[in-house]
Formats: C-alpha cells, structure tokens, sequence
C-alpha cells in the first residue's frame, strides 16, 4: 500500500476501503481487472491498534471523532476514516438482512427482481463463510451480555448472541479500537489483501474531491493526498463510489453529478443512546466482546437493543453529579453494565459538503423520540430484570437514577425533545438512494448514477431506507453482488 | 489551537471540582486538554477552546460573581458548575457536556485514575496484543 503518482490509471477506480470498497475491489479483481483503491485516511499500523478510546478517535474516526450532525441538538456520527473504513472500528455485529427489512427497502422502490433476496443471501452466505461469522461464544458474553441474556430470559423477550465476524476472538473489549490481536476480520485484514493479492492497487492517505467526467462517462478522479499535493487517477472502464453515506454525496456534489435535489437529501440514521444499569457483583466491561448479546424483540416497533462496552470515560459522561458525587458513581463502573437502543428513525436530514468537511443536518422526528422514549424504558425494565440495584437513564429532564422497578413509571415522562437526550449515531444511508428514475434518487437498481455512464455508488447512500438493523453485512452483500455485474 | 498554560490552571482548578480528584491529576487533565485541541480539526478545537473560556470566565454572567472560575469559593464555584450542568439552555448544557466528555478522556488516562478503578491499561501492550 504506497502513495501512486499522478499518472496512475486503472480499469477501475474503488473509492473508499470500507464495507463498500472492499468486496468491490475484491470482485473486480477476481475478474482479473486492474483495480486502484483510494482510501482518504491512513494504513491502520499496529501501533494504532488498542491504543484506548481517545487515541482511536483521534487516529482512526473521520474528524478526529468530533464529526456531528445539527439540527435542534448535536448528534455526534461516528464513523472510520482508515484503510478498512468503518469496519476496523466497528463492534463487529453482523446481521443478515431481515425479509421484513428487504421489503421495506427495496420491496418499497420495485427493485426485487433487480436485486432478489435470494441474491442477496447467496452474497451474505460466502461473506459469512469469509469473515468467519458466528454467535459470540458463551465464554465472550461477559458480564454485560450475561446479565442481558438474563434481563430477556426472565422477561420473556427475544434475544441472542451477536454474531460476529470474528475469528478466535480475545475479548480484549477493544473492537472499537481496531482489534489489537487481529481477530476481527475487517476489510484491512480480509478483502483488501486478498484483493492486493490479486493485483489491486491501495492508496491510503488519498482524498478523493471529485469525479472527472467526459461526456457524461466516468473517466477518473482528483484530490488530495495527505501531504496536501494533489493527485488524479484516470479509469478506463469505470468509477465506484464507496467513500460512505456521507462522502459519496459529497464527492457527487462537488462534481456537479446526479440530481441535485436527491444527493445529499433522504440522510438517514440510526439514533441510538444507551442506559447503564448498577449491579452488586462486578460486571467488567473491559472483558469479553465488545457487543456480544442483543435483544430484537421490538426490532419491528422500530427499534433494537444490544450490549455496548463503553469503556470508562464513555460511560462516565452520562453520569450525574460532581466532585464527590461523580466520584460516588463512578465508582460503580466495574459493576456497570451498558446497554444501548438505536432506532430506525423515520426522520431525513441532508449532507452537503462544506470547506474541508461534511455538513450534517438532522432532528428526529417526535415519532422517532417516541420510540427512543420506549427504548430505554424498556432497557431500563431490563435492567431491573436482570438483577440491577439502580439504573442511570442519563436523559436531562428525567430522573437522575432508578432506585428499583417502582421508579420505571417515571421513564414515561421523560421528555421528547432531542436536546435533552444525549443521541448517537454511526450508521448512516440513502443518501445518493437507490430509484428506478432520476425523478425519486440518484442509482439506478445496478447502483450506476442516473445520467451517466461509468459511474456506480456502492456503499450505504445506495440504500433506499435505513434498515432497522446494524448495515454492514447488506452493505457488503449488495457491493459485491452488483459489481459483480459490473465486472 | 493551545491552551495557555494560564488558561490551563484556571480549568484545571474547575475539573478538579467536576471530578473531585486533586489539582494535580486535574492538571494532567488540562494539559491533555492542550494536546487534544491540537490534534483536532479547526472547527472542534474552536468550539472547545471558546466553551473552555466560557466556563473559565462566565460566573459573572451566571451567578453575578466577578471572578474567574478558578477564584471563586468552593461552594461558589459548585453553585456556578451546577449552573451549566442544570441549565435550561441547551447551548450551556451541551457546551458542559462537551467539555465534561473530552475532559473524561483525559481523567481516564491517568494512571492515578486507572489505578484506582483497576480498570486494567489503557492501551494493549504489543507483547500482549500479539498473544
């Protein structure tokens, strides 16, 4: 993986290294075509691998892990900007894509017989077999996702194991770290080098700003390397955008490419927050997986829970109360356990590039606070299930801290305004959406740009909705089986 | 962007209380708040340097006391922290909150900090990682 020089060229050229790039360099490769990857952030060395949460923000997440969307509050967007995107630091959740969910994406826009789900599951199942997928072991739940499999036992709630692609994981709790041991199986220890094997070609530290075009045909791109000098990649036969739900618009845009009233437009999250819950004896969210248990009961009401194993600092900042009494609770950390909610909202925001940057603009909808609202109400309901002596909703407004199932009432109450909770999200869609004309979005059901030739976005802005599910696999599933077409 | 070392030792005096660790790992947490601006793109070290002075030099504005942070009383200051944190104004709350989270990335760092909790290192060791 080295720095090219301006003459490069190649059939194609794969922008972005992520759930999207990878398995498209990969299928393009196994077609014997001559691929040149160009990914904005760095190589992911050893030495930046399980480096704490700070330093992984820093190094490894897009803007140093301060990127945020506005709208009436700030939601941080987290997402990764290294050689591997954001499966280097992701919790290695892999959740094939639900028949439900299928429908309600592309079922909505007519594009079944373009995109089966039998195809789609035949991509899913090599993608399974190549990354190692399996249920996190009993061993690997931790006692996070131990007490979580016994809050929805006792409820009665449908859970299970996170299946993971990892292979012979640690539980060194760091997947959001990118993995010190290796283990997960990322785009930058998996595809990309199978691919580089083949011949594909990676540049790391290449920004790409916008997409050359002759004729309406795709014919290279420009940008910035790190250092600030600039580059230009020509392609023979094609361009493919991967760069991410809220690059690719970006890079469109700049380029003056697709309809303009739909690149950019359909931003759609996942908002998600999470409850942490106090227990008597010692859970160590240090240990285990990262995310290693989950509960779906209410994925068709719209949202989905899962274990999260923030560590220390993360988990300290929802935590009421200062000096001696922030001390006082945090204290309790090793015997905190961390549950997340996140919500297939039904909100739509924009991302539009700005100077050196994305601009994010999104409010969920009340609806969509709702269902948070029902979330963490339930979360906390488990909390109490699974043995918890208080729970902290970290919800302004709310009270500061559930002392036993009889406060769940309280959690009724708590207020809607997005300003009073503290939202996060990192998976991100449907801006470039996938449309049968130009009219509705901007791919076509092949992932080509409407209006052009040679040019594909494959990645989650092609996704017509957001999924209600974590994204990476369909992501990959879909990359794969339209380059395929491609190749 | 930097943090001076002036306008560290004020926020060090006002972490310190946030956290109730003594001055000298609130300190540590200052300088790291130093580091951190300058790893940061232009735009996240602005917003945080501007809600680092805020706090440092607001209590006038929100307890009526024309002091710095760092000079007030303890119970003062607790009072003037209380005012942020409890704010009905999203703006003060979400700036706190900002600098509560940055600043926690720092406490954790702290051996002192790791130590206590026994939270094991905050990095993974090379010999360690390669097991």
């Amino acid at each position: 993986m080295s720095h090219g020089k301006d003459t490069d060229a190649a059939d194609f050229v794969v922008v972005g290294s992520g759930a999207g790039g990878a398995p498209a360099a990969l299928a393009l490769a196994q077609a014997g075509r001559d691929v040149i990857v160009l990914e904005e952030g760095p190589e992911v060395r050893e030495q930046d691998r399980g480096q704490g949460a700070a330093e992984s923000l820093l190094r490894l997440f897009r803007d140093n892990g301060t990127q945020v969307a506005m709208g009436r509050s700030v939601i941080p967007v987290l997402q990764g900007r290294c050689v591997g995107g954001t499966t280097v630091v992701n919790g290695a959740i892999v959740w094939r894509l639900p028949e439900d969910a299928y429908e309600r994406a592309f079922g909505s826009i007519g594009a079944k017989d373009a995109i089966p789900l039998a195809a789609l599951e035949e991509r899913m199942d090599r993608i399974e077999r190549d990354l190692s997928v399996a249920p996190a072991p009993e061993r690997l739940l931790g006692g996070n996702g131990s007490l979580m499999k016994r809050g929805s036992e006792k409820l009665g709630w449908e859970g299970h194991a996170i299946r993971r692609n990892v292979l012979d994981c640690q539980g060194s709790a760091r997947c959001m770290e990118a993995c010190p041991t290796k283990r997960k199986q990322s785009m930058e220890v998996t595809y990309l080098p199978r691919a580089v094997a083949l011949g594909a070609r990676i540049r790391a530290d290449h920004e790409v700003r916008t997409i050359d075009m002759s004729a309406s045909r795709a014919v290279g791109v420009t940008g910035v390397r790190g250092d600030g000098s600039p580059f230009r990649v020509a392609a023979r036969l094609g361009v493919i955008l991967a760069a991410s739900a809220i690059q690719s618009p970006c890079i469109l845009r700049r380029s003056g490419i697709g309809p303009r009233e739909h690149v950019g437009s359909h931003f759609r999250l996942h908002p998600g927050t999470a409850v942490a819950g106090v227990y008597r004896d010692p859970v160590r969210l240090w240990e285990g997986a990262t995310q290693s248990y989950e509960v779906d009961e209410f994925r068709r009401d719209g949202f989905k829970m899962e274990v999260v194993g923030l560590p220390v600092e993360l988990a300290g900042v929802r935590l009421p109360g200062m000096g001696d009494a922030f001390q006082r609770a945090i204290a309790d950390y090793p015997n905190m356990a961390v549950w997340g909610v996140q919500v297939r909202a039904e909100a739509e925001g924009t991302v539009s590039p700005a100077s050196g940057r994305a601009d994010l603009r999104y409010t969920p909808e009340r609806a969509d606070m709702e269902t948070m609202r029902r979330g963490v109400r339930r979360l906390a309901e488990m909390h109490f299930a699974a043995g918890a002596v208080r729970v902290y909703p970290g919800v302004h407004g709310g009270p500061d801290v559930l002392e036993s199932p009889d406060d769940l009432g309280k959690m009724d109450d708590l207020p809607l305004d997005p300003r009073c909770w503290s939202l996060i999200s990192s998976h991100v869609f449907s801006t470039c959406r996938m449309a049968a004309d130009e009219r509705a979005g901007v791919v076509d059901f092949n992932g080509a740009v409407h209006g052009t030739r040679g040019l594909w976005v494959l990645d989650a802005s092609a996704l017509p909705t957001n999924l209600g599910v974590n994204p990476q696999h369909t992501i990959m599933a879909l990359s794969s089986l339209l380059t395929e077409r491609i190749a | 962007m930097r943090l001076g070392p002036d306008a560290q030792r004020r926020i060090a005096v006002v972490l310190a209380d946030v956290f109730g660790e003594p001055i000298g790992v609130a300190r540590d947490i200052a300088k790291f708040l130093d580091g951190y601006l300058q790893r940061v793109p232009a735009r996240a070290a602005l917003g945080l340097r501007v809600g680092v002075w805020a706090v440092t030099w607001l209590p006038f504005a929100l307890i009526g006391v024309p002091l710095p942070a760092d000079a007030l009383s303890p119970s003062a200051r607790a009072r003037y922290i209380a005012h942020w944190t409890h704010s009905r104004h999203y703006l003060l709350r979400e700036a706190f909150y900002l600098l509560k989270a940055v600043a926690l990335m720092g406490w954790s760092a702290h051996p002192a900090v790791r130590a206590r909790l026994d939270v094991g290192p905050l990095a993974v060791t090379r010999d360690r990682a390669s097991t």
